[in-house]
């Protein structure tokens, strides 16, 4: 299969998506569907049913109803050497790193590779460490993320903010044509949230399609589209610029005051004229144009 | 304030940490009076005729003042404490070896989501079939398997480094198992989210997660060894356990107290150096 370098952007659609977790149900008939090489911002209440739309994308639950499709195929309906396939296009990043604190910093980025590894080549990475080839995009991914030193440091040694880079190294080395991010800046410092938008960005640019959960309204702003979820169903989808404060009360209505994270002052006066430390995707605005395309 | 209610409500305070008097309890208790009296009949348990046959048991431990310590005793033992030594680590080192497959095939795979019946089903014979192997080598007690062995092969350490090395593989087994099915799972359904196969799984996602333990649990089962290694010699499958049983049948109570003194020493000091190791390692 000709998957190595440029891998096929990934769009994707859901139709009438139900699921249900016992009498819960996590997603109502959903309608939601993102074009190749778009980015899209999905925001909603805790329990609304943001992780489970993301944990349909890749096929880690059962549907009750509906049809996703990926690539213009049917996600449910493949055959398992498929879904593999699709899986190695679908890159995720999550709050907590998932990554294996026992190995090596750089042999957490190598595993970005893993779905692409025949059995024999596992066996030879596990023996050996990685190949030339995989080593010098290991390096490289590591570099740009500031990581070099780190490369060797048992993963469990180097820091949290290190180690959410080290995640995002691995997407780098993965190159995937669809990118699932659940809330990635959730306790990370600014710094480490600065590379993270950048590299998604970056991943943007080369052509993936972004999807990115975020509990920071004032962040989701910033993309060119915003998807809101409320008890499993699309309640707004469209332009930051139609998120008035009204639809905003709708979408989070019953939640608590405290759990809405938005910032202090007035967000609409906003352009990165005056950073702030605690919103540097507002920073970076200026600098990268993320999210205008 | 609370609820005027909330006071004397029977079936609504929360009681301490001992369970009430009821029925059940009660009976629990008497069932298990009753199992304490039936099996002290049973063994003839009698602490009186400890202390009042005082000729026997005194003799028999100032027939081991002083312990024999010419150069045949020893020999003896020093050949003894040797061979107890060898049988336990190459036993445990063999038991580990076997146990690795029984328990990377005795996990539970992921499976995933929506795949077919018969596809889950096929997976699950490596699975059964290796859970079953290392059912049989564990519950088969070491000294059983020891007396398999020496009427199959005869005596000698042989067959008593095979019984540990069986009983171990099936102890192992089942405790790698637990182990790598423990291992935090979010990393590996990471993996396995990425499009990884099932080796890819194992090798880069359970495996890295679970080798201290399996480690740790290798040094417990290499101490346990040397305790079972030291009576193995009983149904003549080598060991300082024979030359102990010959020293009873002779009543050479002297040359006991050196072999007996011998093997405690043995133990406490596997003991302290599998702690020791076991403590570098996890750290
Ligand atoms: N594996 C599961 N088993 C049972 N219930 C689940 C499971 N996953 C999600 N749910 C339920 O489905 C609903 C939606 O959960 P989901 O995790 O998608 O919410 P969310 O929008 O991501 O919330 P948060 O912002 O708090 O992460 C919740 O009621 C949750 O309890
Ligand atoms: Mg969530």
């Amino acid at each position: 299969m000709p998957d190595e370098g440029n891998k096929p952007v990934r769009g994707f659609a859901l139709e009438g998506v139900t699921v249900r977790f016992g009498r819960v149900e996590a997603l109502k008939d959903l309608n939601l569907s993102v074009e190749p090489g778009e980015q899209a911002a999905v925001i909603g209440a805790s329990g609304a049913g943001k992780s489970t739309l993301f944990n349909v994308l890749t096929r880690n639950v059962p549907l009750a109803a509906g049809r996703v499709t990926v690539g213009g195929r049917d996600l449910f309906a493949m055959p398992a050497r498929e879904l593999k396939a699709v899986r190695r296009q679908v890159g995720l990043v999550h709050q907590a790193y998932n990554l294996i604190p026992q190995l090596s910093v750089g042999m957490n980025a190598a595993l970005g590779e893993i779905g692409s590894m025949s059995n024999l080549r596992l066996i030879k990475t596990l023996l050996l460490g990685p190949d030339a080839g995989l080593t010098a995009r290991v390096s490289g991914a590591l570099d740009r993320l500031g990581l070099g030193e780190q490369i060797r440091t048992r993963t469990a040694d180097v820091s949290g903010g290190q180690q959410q880079r080290a995640a995002v190294a691995r997407l780098l080395v993965q190159s995937p044509g669809l990118v699932l991010a659940d809330e990635p800046f959730a306790a990370v410092d600014p710094v480490t949230t600065d590379r993270v938008i950048e590299t998604l960005a970056e991943l943007n640019r080369e052509g993936a399609t972004l999807l990115i959960n975020l509990h920071d309204v004032e962040v989701a702003r910033r993309f060119p589209r915003v998807v809101a979820l409320r008890e499993g169903g699309v309640v707004f989808d469209g332009p930051p610029e139609q998120l008035t404060e009204e639809r905003l009360g709708e979408i989070y209505a019953g939640e608590t005051p405290g759990s809405v994270e938005r910032g202090p002052e007035d967000p609409e006066v906003s352009g990165g004229v005056t950073p702030r430390k605690q919103d540097p995707a507002r920073r970076l605005e200026g600098r990268d144009g993320l999210p205008a395309r | 304030m609370a609820s005027p209610h909330a006071e004397g409500r029977p079936g609504k305070e929360i009681g301490g940490a001992i369970p009430r008097f009821s029925w059940k309890s009660s009976l629990v208790i008497l069932v298990v009076l009753g199992a304490t009296g039936w099996s002290v009949v049973g063994t003839g348990f009698n602490l009186l005729e400890l202390l009042t046959s005082g000729d026997p048991v005194g003799r028999f431990l100032s027939g081991m003042f002083p312990p024999d310590l010419s150069g045949a005793a020893l020999q003896a033992t020093g050949t003894g404490i040797m061979e107890t030594f060898q049988m336990s680590l190459l036993g445990a080192i063999i038991g580990s070896i076997v146990a690795f497959p029984l328990a990377a095939l005795g996990t539970r795979q992921n499976v995933l989501v929506g795949s077919s019946r018969t596809y889950r089903a096929l997976l699950s014979i490596p699975y059964h079939l290796s859970r079953f192997l290392t059912n049989v080598f564990r519950s088969v007690p070491d000294i059983l398997w020891a007396l398999i062995f020496v009427v199959a092969l005869g005596l000698g350490p042989f067959p008593g480094t095979l019984a540990l090395a069986v009983h171990s593989a099936g102890v192992l087994g089942k405790l790698y198992g637990e182990t790598l099915e423990a291992v935090p799972s979010r990393p590996v359904n990471a993996l396995h989210s990425t499009g990884a196969s099932g080796l890819g799984l194992f090798l880069f996602g359970r495996l890295p997660q679970a080798m201290s333990g399996f480690t740790s649990l290798t040094l417990y089962m290499w101490e346990s060894n040397i305790r079972s290694a030291t009576i193995l010699g009983f149904v003549g499958a080598g060991g300082i356990g024979q030359q102990i049983l010959v020293s009873m049948q002779l009543f050479n109570y002297s040359r006991l107290a050196t072999l007996v003194a011998a093997t405690v020493v043995l133990v406490l000091l596997v003991d302290r150096l599998s702690a020791a190791i076991r403590k570098r390692l996890v750290n």
